[in-house]
């Protein structure tokens, strides 16, 4: 059974395809760079899919040399330090070399020229911060830090050019319960409200102009060079010359200030990216058209229903994806759950593996599925039908078993079957329980499936990501409410027709007894 | 019109539930089993009716051999009550009494008209009661659905297990009168299960007393009364009647 579901998934993966699929990690930069390029091959016309929320790295490059999308931007540093898992070389142009050659060896992975900046990491503090006034390098830091707090990116803390490397380098010495590991977008929100008091920023960042922060320089050459370039496949890339040319316009095309610029368009104008990456290239010379500078959102009313549209893409992915899972799941559980309550011995040995999956955090289940079933529709599909499991067996299982031994004993005097007991009399009885299974099951897996935008799949989980890192809280919102309303309205329908399917008879009988 | 001949039930090897009960009923007759609690009363009900396999016995109705046949299809031609009726709570009264008739598939015009015919039997008017459910009903209307649902197929036999043990002494009481009259007209052959002295003498033809998984004493009331066979069953008659 679960070889044909995979199929199936496969399927609808293979079916989207024909476009150039184009990734991005879930960051400004990386979703304004992925969307110059989007731009330009549709001005070419060029059929595109934009995955433009991917989570980090290891989603993202996971995608590209798994086929789950074409090409998507990354850095230098990035392939070096994380993917290489080298260290040592600090030369811009040294490290590309190394990147561009390994990674065609190893993976068959093209590296583009870099398109201009860098964006390494940055140790960040308030400008106004008084007691650090004087400090303008990092080196002077050395030994100093015991009660100050520092936020960091979780990628940061996990890398070896990260955190480890910086403390040891520099003789840092935060003490381990001030370190705190954070979303990269409320990073800044943080230090701001003095919640931290260093942070480590991008140096590309518009925040560190819009927040009035400063970075201290990094006087030993500690951070690799980290310059923006596309990666795909090299085979892809031959057989798409168009694809290869369009990013050849965008090597070298943009600088540290422009981009710093476009960053802080993005996440504190809440411009669009689509709109910031077109203005560039308008400006460039590269598109045709009108420059538009869109008004800043201000009411949630009217910035949602400027992307009504959007939104109904996004509420349809959420449901065609929740209800998959949902209807697979329930094909499994409602016949397993019936067989367990047969085969004690069986339910005691298949319960703790169910419960188990159910206690797997959803993102480490999702990460742990994207190396067997590349990203999209079918891992995402696959965690959530996991997570439904549990409810609907359980529920299934407890409902049977909870039908008083009378009603079995004496329709089975009266002549029926095991199996018309089973249909007439168990299943019937036990509705409201399975149903009340149902009922969570569905919950969770409207919830959670906010998560699958991490891994490319969709669905409303997509704009808060995006909400949250570029710190835009009508986009968390466009995500946040209508997934909440859909947990809601998915309910009061199961509760709705509970009321129709389950008999008058067992209804009374609970009214009764409450 | 039924015979039990040396029945005998052993549980995991050990538990001897019943050592070798014998009798018989002609039809029309009404059986009573009776006996303290553990005594083997139910497990001698269940096997008549092939809910409970015997470890070793012989069970006939008329000239059929329990073991001649399927154990559904021998189900189907005895009736069966338990206490509290048993009834589905998830169905209505009708429903509930034309149950088995609907899974054997039975004509839809016959399961109206009899349906129809058994609660008048039982004095509960089709159009007042047909729709209502269990939890809508006494404990004494609930037992009188029972019957119902036990005599739709019409069977020569009905099995009844402490059918009116969970109700108050009044309904028990008018209820008994309306089921001997009904029986008068039936001809049923009936074992009722009861641990109830006076219930025993009110309904049965014949009374059974067991005790420890034997027959202790097959006869009427006048026999126990008068004829008891031993000193258990001089106590027994006397400390269970007129309560
Ligand atoms: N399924 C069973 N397994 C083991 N022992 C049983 C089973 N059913 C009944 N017994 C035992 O057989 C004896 C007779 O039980 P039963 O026929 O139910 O008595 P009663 O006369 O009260 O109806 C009791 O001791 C009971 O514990
Ligand atoms: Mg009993």
């Amino acid at each position: 059974m679960n070889k044909f579901l995979i199929c199936l998934f496969f399927i609808s993966n293979l079916y989207a395809n024909v476009p150039i699929i184009i990734g991005s990690k879930s960051f400004s930069e990386s979703v304004i760079n992925s969307e110059m390029l989007a731009l330009l091959l549709e001005d070419s016309g060029e059929k595109v899919i934009r995955k433009f929320s991917l989570g980090g790295t290891k989603v993202a490059f996971d995608a590209l040399n798994h086929g789950g999308i074409h090409v998507y931007p990354d850095y230098t540093g990035t392939g070096y330090v994380m993917i290489l898992k080298m260290n040592g070389e600090r030369e811009p142009k040294k490290v590309h070399e190394i990147v561009s050659r390994q990674f065609l060896d190893k993976y068959g992975i093209a590296w583009s020229k870099p398109l201009g900046f860098n964006n390494t990491y940055a140790l960040t503090i308030r400008k106004n911060d008084k007691e650090l006034s004087s400090i303008k390098t990092i080196s002077e830091l050395a030994g100093k830090l015991g009660a100050y707090k520092l936020g960091a990116p979780y990628e940061f803390m996990e890398r070896k050019d990260g955190y480890k490397g910086m403390a040891s380098e520099y003789g840092l010495n935060f003490s381990q319960e001030n370190i705190v590991s954070m979303n990269a977008g409320l990073m800044y929100s943080a230090i701001k409200d003095k919640q931290v008091d260093f942070i480590v920023s991008y140096s590309t960042d518009g925040r560190i102009k819009a927040f009035n922060l400063r970075i201290l320089k990094d006087d030993k050459n500690y951070f690799p060079p980290y310059n923006p370039a596309f990666l795909a496949k090299a085979d892809f890339l031959k057989q798409n010359p168009v694809l290869k040319e369009t990013i050849q316009k965008l090597e070298g095309l943009i600088s540290e200030d422009e981009m710093i610029e476009m960053n802080d368009q993005v996440d504190r104008l809440k411009q669009d990216p689509k709109d910031v990456a077109r203005n560039f290239l308008i400006n460039k010379k590269l598109l045709k058209g009108e420059i538009i500078n869109q008004e800043v959102q201000t009411s949630f009313i009217s910035f949602a229903y400027s992307r009504k549209g959007e939104l109904l893409k996004l509420v349809i992915e959420h449901l065609w994806l929740s209800f998959s899972a949902i209807f697979f799941a329930l094909l499994i559980s409602l016949p397993l759950g019936v067989l367990l309550t047969r085969k004690e011995k069986a339910a005691k040995l298949i319960f703790p593996v169910i419960n188990t999956i159910q206690t797997i955090p959803s993102l480490a289940l999702l990460g742990f599925l994207i190396p067997i079933l590349g990203i999209g529709f079918a891992p995402a599909a696959l965690a959530l039908f996991l997570y439904s499991l549990l409810p609907l067996v359980r529920n299934t299982y407890e409902g049977i078993r909870a039908v008083d031994r009378n009603f079995v004993e004496a329709s089975r005097g009266i002549g029926l079957t095991n199996t018309q007991i089973l249909f007439k009399v168990e299943i019937p009885l036990a509705l409201p329980i399975i149903l009340a299974g149902l009922r969570t099951a569905t919950v969770i897996v409207i919830g959670t499936a906010t998560l699958a935008a991490l891994i490319g799949a969709g669905g409303l989980g997509d704009p808060i990501f995006r909400g949250v890192s570029t710190v835009n809280s009508n986009l968390i919102l466009l995500g946040a409410i209508p997934s909440a309303l859909l947990a809601i309205i998915a309910d009061k329908f199961i509760g709705w027709s509970e009321t129709q399917l389950v008999s008058k008879g067992i209804r009374l009988a609970k009214k009764r007894r409450a | 019109m039924i015979k039990v001949e040396n029945l005998r039930k052993t549980f995991n090897g050990n538990i001897h539930a019943v050592k070798g009960v014998s009798f018989s009923l002609e039809k029309g007759e009404i059986g009573c089993i009776i006996g303290t609690s553990g005594c083997g009363k139910t497990t001698t009900l269940k096997m008549i009716n092939r809910l409970i396999e015997p470890t070793d016995g012989k069970i006939l109705v008329g000239s059929d051999d329990a073991r001649s046949v399927d154990p559904v299809t021998w189900r189907r031609k005895i009736g069966y009550v338990i206490q509290k009726a048993g009834l589905l709570p998830h169905l209505t009264v009708k429903d509930n009494i034309s149950l088995l008739s609907k899974i054997m598939k039975r004509d839809r015009d016959f399961i109206t008209r009899r349906v129809d015919e058994l609660m008048g039997i039982i004095n509960m008017p089709y159009d007042q009661f047909a729709n209502r459910y269990p939890i809508e009903l006494s404990g004494g209307q609930q037992q009188r659905v029972g019957i119902a649902r036990a005599l739709m197929e019409d069977p020569p036999v009905m099995l009844m297990d402490e059918p009116f043990g969970a109700l108050d002494p009044i309904t028990r009481n008018s209820l008994h009168e309306e089921f001997w009259n009904l029986n008068e007209k039936l001809h049923k052959t009936i074992i009722i299960v009861t641990h109830d002295m006076d219930e025993a003498f009110k309904l049965g033809h014949k009374i059974i007393l067991m005790h420890k998984g034997e027959i202790t004493q097959v006869g009427t009331k006048e026999d126990f009364l008068e004829r008891p066979a031993n000193a258990f069953v001089e106590d027994f008659v006397q400390g269970h009647s007129g309560e």
